[in-house]
């Protein structure tokens, strides 16, 4: 059964169809066209999924499609608008912190999600941080590297 | 190459990011699951429930009466492939019978999930639920699990048509051990006996996964003259073109692949999964079509992974430590259909030792478990987890310093490899003495709460070369635009850039790379066996310098004056016996774009091998109450010939190593007694997180390989050959007792510590 669904994604409303049966996920990717998350695994344990909801890192395959509705949603498409990157998508260009790319915005928005709340991060810190969000290709550490330089960027105030 | 050159390389070497990096930070990048098209619709294979049985009847009648569904497929909607059909590919061919049965079984199933049927249907949720309306009438047979099952006496047998080849005479009747391989010199059995100090080990080694986070997706659309067009997730459009024309009976020239951005692949995606099945329902429904696995569908036997095997190993040495010989059995298992050999295995685990006395056997075993296929160095992470414990244990037996060891007995440039051909250029020992000077080796093991051990092992992987081919058209600003074949999944664009821009002296942010799909740039092989750097930089260098002598003909004419008298340098020809008469790359364009296209063309085939070195030293700590191990430091040591992206190396090496500790200590397929995987999902089956592991210390060396541009080695296979070994290397040392199963699991390591 399709029932109509009214949502806020990176900023901007949207009313679209959907499935009662969908995901948040394939609320995002298939009725609204924003394809930049990724589905992994389909049960919340790779992490590619990652969106921010209400500010917080949220499986988004795990989320269903109608519990969208008066969220505040944060896709990878929302963190760089008009092309200008944000400093942790930035580090990861500098780094080396993307390989094969499909894991990539969830740990931009897990990443997101802790340098929200912790401008000031440890190693450990990012590495549990990201503990949700499986890289195949890089081994983490050029990741890790990345985030810990992202804020150090942030702390100097840029963005 | 020229050395001279080398000696101030302008891009090449440099630690510069992806080009295609914005675009995968930013979400735009664009996977096969992320296409959508006009009347696309979803597609969705109904796999086997049994582990090997014969199929009697497949009624489809229910299912298509569902509203929505707009078409549905079996075997019997495919030519049938005779056995032994196969298509180019390296020096072998690859066997389609094979690929035609992973695709969509034909009369029998040989394992839980093989495909058996396929459904098109305007949504994915109708889809689903016509897949249950599908009815299979299943003979189910006897089915044999593991290794030991599949080699007993009367066990049941997969393939009628499988007699084992390599024993002589040929065997009378058909068996599930599909090949013997030997490789030998010297008599090992005679040395062993009168070695004075000898060791061995046996190990049994699960099944895991490649692991790529991107399950495989697939669309295909078929125009109105009946020409296909697959978007695909993988390592090569020509291979895949080459499997989906052969299972349809299409001409090569009525369809194309064009390979998106690949989420991982590392082996896993050289053979189709889906693709010829998405391609005849869009024939069959006239809608373009979409497959996008599930990860069940990847882990429970919609792709393949590589092998589980039983490996035992003996060896001896003289008393000053010098090898004299090497026994070793491999048994492989393929899974259901006959796998990719053992030869290159056996290679692998033994190329590095100067031995005089080699006795190798190795046994391509099939079991009703899906079929295995590639997965990084495929089979040597495996020979290496035996091969290297039992030269460390032969190594404390002599009371020797497992490094010495390896220093006395290692393979040198000109010496012997095992098949008898000499190696070409390694370094080795050059690895080994910075190996012993480096801190990972010299630092004393710091103690802990719990016992510590530091292992070391070293790795071997031959890789292959193969073809690639790659045009570049100058644009009309005097850019170089390249089109290569090699499909990108080491961030091969951004080398190719990086090696176009030396070749030009121009700035790497004036080169554009692309990969051509199938009917837009030149055959090219899969992105296998650390070829396609090598090979796509061979093939570049040929294509800049063709470009660039077209455009010196068009230079001198327009700078009146010969050829041979013309300098080219940085974006400029210079007259050079008149100074000032000067032309950049953009001018000349501008002046020239209506005399035609200037395309530069260059093929690399039969370049000579890379061979891949690497040893890795990591410090451990088993937990005696619990069995787990933690890996506290790692360090990595590889010859690279020429790093052409110091980041890209790194980023191969780590991730290697990190898969390499995933295998050894957590990855494993459980299998039940139907056949049936018991941890078919990410929860159960686990991949290091980032809180698994530690910094992977990355330690590059480089020495050249002679014939070959820059020098370029392999590098993305063999650092994933070591680390299993050097992490039991470093539990025995810690807690003095060999674990002979891998992965070495808390489980595991407690039962052997209270053995």
């Amino acid at each position: 059964m399709k029932m109509p669904v009214t949502c806020t994604v990176n900023g901007e409303a949207h009313t679209v169809l959907a499935d009662t049966r969908d995901t948040l996920l394939d609320l995002l990717r298939e009725r609204i066209g924003l394809t930049g998350s990724k589905e992994g695994c389909g049960n919340g344990n790779c992490g590619t999924c990652t969106v921010l909801v209400d500010g917080a890192a949220v499986n988004a395959c795990l989320m269903l499609a109608l519990e969208a509705p008066g969220r505040d949603i944060v896709t990878i498409e929302g963190l760089a608008p008009r092309g200008k990157l944000h400093p942790i998508q930035q580090a990861l260009v500098e780094h080396g912190g993307t390989q094969c790319g499909f894991c990539t915005p969830g740990i931009v928005l897990s990443a997101k999600a802790l340098l929200d709340g912790n401008p000031n991060p440890t190693t450990h810190d990012v590495r549990h941080a990201i503990a949700g969000n499986i890289c195949r290709c890089t081994g983490y550490d050029k990741i890790v590297d990345a985030i810990m330089a992202a804020a150090a960027t942030l702390q100097a105030g840029g963005r | 190459m020229d050395s001279e050159k080398n000696g101030a390389l302008q891009s090449i070497g440099k630690r510069l990011p992806r080009v295609d990096a914005r675009e995968r930070v930013s979400g735009g990048a664009v996977y096969p699951a992320d296409l959508k098209l006009p009347g696309m619709v979803h597609g969705k294979m109904l796999r086997s429930p049994h582990a090997h049985a014969r199929i009697r009847r497949i009624d489809t009648t229910r299912a298509e009466a569902l509203p929505g569904v707009l078409a549905v497929v079996t075997a019997a909607d495919f030519p049938e492939l005779p056995i032994g059909a196969s298509i180019p590919m390296g020096e072998t061919g690859y066997d389609m019978w094979m690929v035609a049965q992973t695709n969509m079984a034909r009369g029998k199933v040989f394992w839980v999930g093989q495909p058996v049927a396929a459904v098109a249907a305007v949504d994915v949720h109708i889809a689903e639920a016509a897949l249950a309306l599908i009815e299979v009438d299943y003979q189910p047979l006897p089915a044999v699990i593991d290794l030991a099952a599949a080699m007993a006496a009367g066990a049941p047998v997969l393939h009628e048509h499988v007699f084992t080849k390599g024993v002589e005479p040929r065997p009378r009747s058909p068996s599930n051990i599909c090949s013997r391989t030997v490789i030998a010199r010297g008599d090992a059995s005679a040395a062993l006996m009168t070695a004075p100090a000898t060791a061995g080990i046996t190990v049994a080694i699960d099944t895991a996964h490649q692991g790529y986070l991107e399950p495989q997706a697939v669309v295909a659309q078929v125009d109105a003259n009946g020409f296909l067009t697959v978007w695909a997730s993988t390592q090569g459009q020509f291979t895949a073109e080459l499997m989906i024309g052969r299972m349809l009976g299409l001409p090569l020239s009525q369809l194309k692949v064009i390979p998106l951005e690949v989420g991982g692949a590392f082996g896993g995606k050289i053979v189709i999964h889906g693709e010829a099945v998405a391609a005849r329902l869009a024939q069959k429904c006239g809608r373009p079509v979409r497959i996008v696995l599930t990860r069940e569908e990847v882990l429970q036997g919609g792709s393949g992974p590589p092998a589980a095997a039983l490996i035992d190993i003996a060896v001896g040495a003289d008393p000053d430590g010098r090898l004299t010989a090497i026994r070793a059995s491999y048994h492989l298992d393929a899974g259901g259909l006959p796998g990719l050999g053992t030869s290159l295995v056996m290679q692998a685990s033994a190329a590095l030792y100067q031995c005089p006395n080699l006795d190798l056997q190795g046994f391509d075993v099939v079991t009703n478990k899906p079929r295995t296929e590639a997965y990084r160095a495929p089979g040597g992470i495996q020979a290496a987890f035996a091969m290297e414990q039992a030269m460390d244990a032969l190594s404390q037996r002599l009371g020797m310093d497992p490094l010495e060891f390896r220093k006395c007995n290692a393979a040198v440039t000109g010496g012997l490899m095992p098949i008898g051909t000499p190696f070409p250029s390694i370094g080795l020992t050059t690895i080994l003495d910075r190996v012993g000077a480096h801190p990972c080796w010299t630092d004393p093991l710091p103690q802990g709460r719990c016992p510590r051990g530091r292992g070391l092992a070293i790795g071997y992987w031959r890789g292959t070369s193969m073809t690639s081919a790659g045009h570049i058209t100058i644009a009309g600003d005097g850019r170089p635009m390249v089109t290569m074949g090699a499909v990108d999944i080491s961030g091969v664009r951004s080398t190719m850039a990086q090696v176009v821009a030396e070749e030009f002296g121009l700035p790497l942010d004036d080169i554009h790379v692309q990969t051509g799909d199938s009917k837009s740039v030149g055959y090219t092989d899969a992105a296998a066996g650390s070829r396609v750097a090598r090979t796509s930089t061979a093939a570049l260098v040929e294509a800049s310098r063709d470009a660039l002598g077209q455009l010196r003909t068009r230079a001198a004419e327009k700078l009146q004056c010969p050829p041979d008298q013309i300098d080219y340098a940085q974006g400029r020809f210079r007259a050079r016996e008149r100074a000032g008469a000067a032309i950049s790359l953009a001018e000349l364009m501008q002046a020239t774009l209506t005399d035609g296209a200037v395309v530069g063309r260059g093929v690399s085939a039969k370049l000579p091998l890379g061979v891949e070195i690497g040893a890795h030293v990591c410090d451990v700590e088993v937990d005696t109450d619990t069995g787990l191990v933690t890996v506290l430091r790692y360090t990595a040591f590889q010859d690279v010939g020429r790093a052409l992206n110091p980041i890209a190396v790194e980023g191969q090496m780590s991730g290697s190593v990190v898969q390499g500790i995933g295998w050894a200590l957590m990855e494993g397929f459980d299998y039940g007694p139907d056949g049936r995987l018991r941890n078919a999902s990410l929860l159960d089956y686990r991949m290091p997180t980032a809180l698994d592991v530690p910094p992977i210390e990355c330690v590059i060396i480089e020495t050249p390989v002679p014939g070959v541009p820059y020098g370029v080695r392999g590098v993305g296979e063999v650092p994933i050959v070591p680390p299993a070994a050097a992490v039991a290397n470093a539990i025995a040392r810690a807690i003095g007792i060999r674990i002979r199963q891998m992965p070495m699991t808390p489980e595991r390591v407690l039962r052997a510590l209270r053995a």
